[in-house]
């Protein structure tokens, strides 16, 4: 039996975190990190856990993905949050938001499985645990990773460029 | 050597390589000042993608607000559960340290041995884990047990049999009566056995049987036999009392297996062993006919100094036994007030489960 209390605790943040950056939604994101504790509860053994509960993880976004409700639900409340203003856990200036919005944009820019393979690197997963939750050979990781980042870098700074000259063009 | 392919350098960068590989990538590195170029890029690659994703962090809140909070699994709840095991735990090893063991058991034994019937085999099993574990890690069940693990024991020679015996008390004090398992107690010290319920409820009766009544009648065993329900009460020091109750074969079953598996939901109870120390045991045993219903009132049989008196149970109907080495007055002293706590048991039953 895993200690699920030491699996919660020592992965719950990088997890959540990784959702976060996935869904963008934190709630969401820790809902669906509960799920996966929860599931890890069922396990009589996990082999490597860290590669077990972000492939676990990701499936389960994957599955949620696919629930239609799910995605009817979000647009609903996304009307309802237009309306009723969410608080921001913190002040976010115009500027952090913006950088936010086009963050948001490059990620969402990014195949699947690049895109996966990006956040799960930046929470710490070595290659051969990002190779197993993703199902990929270990061999191709470092290529899926350089296609990763390039791609995100540019096209984050190609949205970047563009504010600029909007930003530009309003001045002048 | 051939220019390094950007899936390399990243690997190498991100300490992926063996160390033959990552040393061959080095010298390349040196060599090639093409390579070394690639290597600036990817580095900035690697920093500048860490700092776009930092900046999702701030992903808002109450986007999909609705379920979700509720959801949610406090950090607070993995710490609570943890402690709630670590106590049982303790209590368990308190539980069985503090109480009379030898006694309790010898006295089991001898009346189990005087029962006809065989003992199961996994009774004995119980005992280990239970006996030996007390560690906040192991699995509450397997030691929260050890009143099981005494009745495995007591059992292990002599067969166990349809019935249900207590030992008596430690207290001499409480030298009082039995009560059946079936019945739990008014002061719900003694959960139901017999009915088939699930772990979970049987664990949560248990853990309310724990916490409250000081002291209703001391059960020292639940030896589990098929046919009947046994239950072992203490009367007074080294002094036992048997319970037993025929079951209906298909209710049986489902005891059997809710008791295999879990024994330890008793053990829970063990958190109430400071307030009231009582223990039980389950061991398997060959099945028993069942019981004809509405038999007479009250009969008494005497051999080799055991007495036995046996009368319908007024809630069920079903024929109950008890037995013990003492005279058939006291039996019946102590079947009255089994009645009682029988009765209040089944209140209280049907309070919880409607």
């Amino acid at each position: 039996m895993t200690d699920v209390e030491r699996l919660f605790r020592t992965y719950n943040a990088a997890l959540v975190r990784y959702l976060t950056r996935r869904l963008g939604d934190r709630d969401w994101a820790e809902e669906v990190a509960q799920e996966t504790f929860v599931r890890a509860l069922r396990q009589t053994s996990i082999q490597n856990e860290r590669a077990w509960l972000f492939a676990v993880a990701t499936n389960l976004v994957r599955d949620e993905a696919r629930k239609d409700m799910r995605r009817r639900k979000h647009l609903a409340l996304l009307a309802e949050q237009e309306r009723e203003e969410v608080v921001e856990p913190e002040e976010t200036t115009l500027e952090r938001a913006q950088e936010a919005a086009m963050a948001r944009k490059a990620v969402d820019a990014l195949a699947e499985r690049d895109r996966l393979a990006l956040l799960m690197r930046e929470e710490g997963l070595d290659y051969n645990e990002i190779a197993e939750a993703l199902q990929l050979s270990p061999g191709s990781v470092g290529t899926t990773l350089s296609r990763a980042r390039r791609r995100l870098v540019e096209s984050y700074e190609t949205l970047q460029k563009s504010r600029e000259e909007r930003e530009k063009n309003a001045a002048s | 050597m051939q220019h390094l392919d950007e899936g390399t350098i990243h690997s190498w960068l991100d300490g992926a390589l063996s160390a033959d590989e990552a040393a061959r990538v080095e010298a390349h590195v040196k060599e090639c000042p093409q390579c070394a170029a690639a290597v600036a890029e990817a580095r900035g690659f690697i920093a500048a993608s860490s700092r776009i994703l930092t900046a999702l962090d701030n992903a808002p809140r109450g986007v999909i607000p609705a379920a979700a909070p509720a959801r949610r699994i406090d950090p607070m709840v993995w710490r609570i559960a943890a402690t709630v095991m670590v106590v049982a735990a303790g209590t368990l090893v308190v539980f069985r340290n503090g109480v009379g063991t030898t006694k309790t058991d010898q006295a089991a034994v001898q009346t189990a041995a005087t029962s006809s019937s065989a003992l199961a085999p996994e009774a004995p099993i119980h005992d280990e884990g239970t006996v030996t574990t007390a560690e906040p890690t192991t699995p509450i069940r397997t030691k929260a047990l050890p009143g099981a693990a005494n009745a495995a024991r007591a059992l292990s020679k002599p067969p166990a049999m349809e019935k249900r015996g207590v030992a008596t008390g430690e207290v001499g004090a409480n030298a009082q009566v039995a009560r059946s398992q079936n019945v739990p107690a008014a002061p719900p010290a003694v959960q139901t056995f017999a009915q088939p319920m699930s772990a979970a409820a049987a664990g949560a009766v248990a853990m309310d049987a724990a916490t409250e009544q000081p002291r209703a009648l001391k059960v020292v065993g639940t030896p589990r036999t098929v046919g009947a329900k046994v239950t072992l009460y203490e009367v007074a020091p080294g002094d036992t009392v048997t319970l037993t109750e025929p079951v209906a074969v298909q209710l049986l079953q489902s005891v059997v297996t809710g008791v295999a598996e879990q024994p330890a939901p008793r053990q829970a109870a063990g958190k109430a062993a400071a307030a009231a120390p009582m223990r039980r045991a389950d061991a398997a045993a060959v099945s028993a006919p069942e019981p004809s219903v509405g038999a007479q009132a009250s009969r008494v049989e005497s051999a080799n100094g055991l007495t036995t008196i046996s009368w319908p149970d007024t809630v069920t109907g079903k024929m109950l036994k008890l037995s013990g080495r003492m005279p058939a007055t006291r039996l019946q002293e102590i079947r009255l007030r089994i009645e009682r706590e029988r009765a209040a048991a089944a209140a209280e039953a049907t309070k919880k489960n409607p």
